[in-house]
């Protein structure tokens, strides 16, 4: 199944659902396709200007653009997800940093799309990455 | 997600004895034709997708628990990216992030291998008044 991870660029939630025998869907693959199609050549920008237009899929036009352009990434994969894992109370510097109104519309299209979605705790500590781990996998396992 | 090209990102886990050159060396000594680059935190293999899997597979036979991979969406050496050709590095921040954070996830895939289950953490419940009264005229 395809699993949508949040922060969608975490390596350990990508590694875990792949691990678990489930395929992670993450903005690396979203920014993989663009790269390989000669569509982005100018860093920092990730995304094209058509990107932007699909965005407005997600996010109206009074939505400030950045939001609108990390949606355009994040909205098909959200679209195509059969699951996804959301990890809460991450430190600042964790995940896509910049913008929590991304991170609050990518939690309302989850909860939109009515697709199984595990929360799941920053573990702060050996005692509290057990539990997280455990559920993690409890809940891929459950999904087949 | 391409087919034809897959550049993935090892990294090691701080609790781990294991080296970026140990794992690097590894990687070459299966043989398998694909490009590694060694990195501070690890290794990028790249190659065609099924080869990069098969890579990971055989890495994950002898460190389960103690590397972890993730796809990288620019190839190696890509310009834009690389910092031999002053690309920037806007994903760094995110990995150093992650690799703090690797020891536990490490120690909590250990324990769930010998059989740690998930136990849910006890529901809070608001105190009743009369408790709340009792603690009042104590105080």
């Amino acid at each position: 199944m395809k699993v949508f991870i949040d922060p969608p660029n975490s390596l350990v939630l990508f590694d875990l659902v792949e691990r678990f025998g489930h395929e992670p869907l993450s903005t690396m693959a979203a920014i993989q396709e663009r790269v390989d199609n000669i569509e982005v050549d100018m860093p920092p920008m990730n995304v094209t200007l058509d990107d932007v237009v699909r965005g407005l899929k997600y996010a109206g036009v009074e939505v400030p653009s950045g939001v609108r352009g990390r949606l355009a990434m994040w909205g098909p994969l959200i679209e195509e997800a059969d699951a996804a894992i959301v990890m809460d109370d991450c430190p600042y510097s964790f995940g896509c940093v910049g913008c929590e109104r991304s991170n609050l519309m990518v939690k309302y299209l989850l909860k939109r799309r009515g697709i199984p979605v595990l929360h799941v705790s920053y573990p702060e500590d050996d005692a509290q990455a057990v539990s997280f781990v455990a559920q993690t996998k409890e809940f891929l396992e459950g999904l087949r | 997600m391409s087919e034809a090209r897959e550049t993935r990102l090892f990294m090691i886990s701080p609790r781990s004895m294991l080296t970026p050159d140990q794992l690097v060396r590894m990687v070459h000594a299966f043989g398998e034709g694909a490009l590694v680059k060694e990195t501070c935190y690890g290794c990028l293999v790249e190659g065609p997708r099924d080869l990069v899997l098969r890579i990971r597979d055989k890495v994950r036979e002898d460190y389960r628990n103690e590397v972890f991979t993730k796809i990288r969406a620019y190839p190696c050496s890509d310009p834009r990216r690389c910092r031999a050709q002053h690309g920037t590095r806007p994903g760094f921040a995110q990995l150093e992030e992650e690799w703090a954070l690797l020891a536990k996830v490490q120690h909590g895939l250990d324990q769930v291998d010998k059989g740690a289950k998930y136990v849910a953490p006890a529901e809070k419940k608001r105190i009743s008044v009369n408790d709340f009264k009792k603690i009042c005229e104590v105080e």
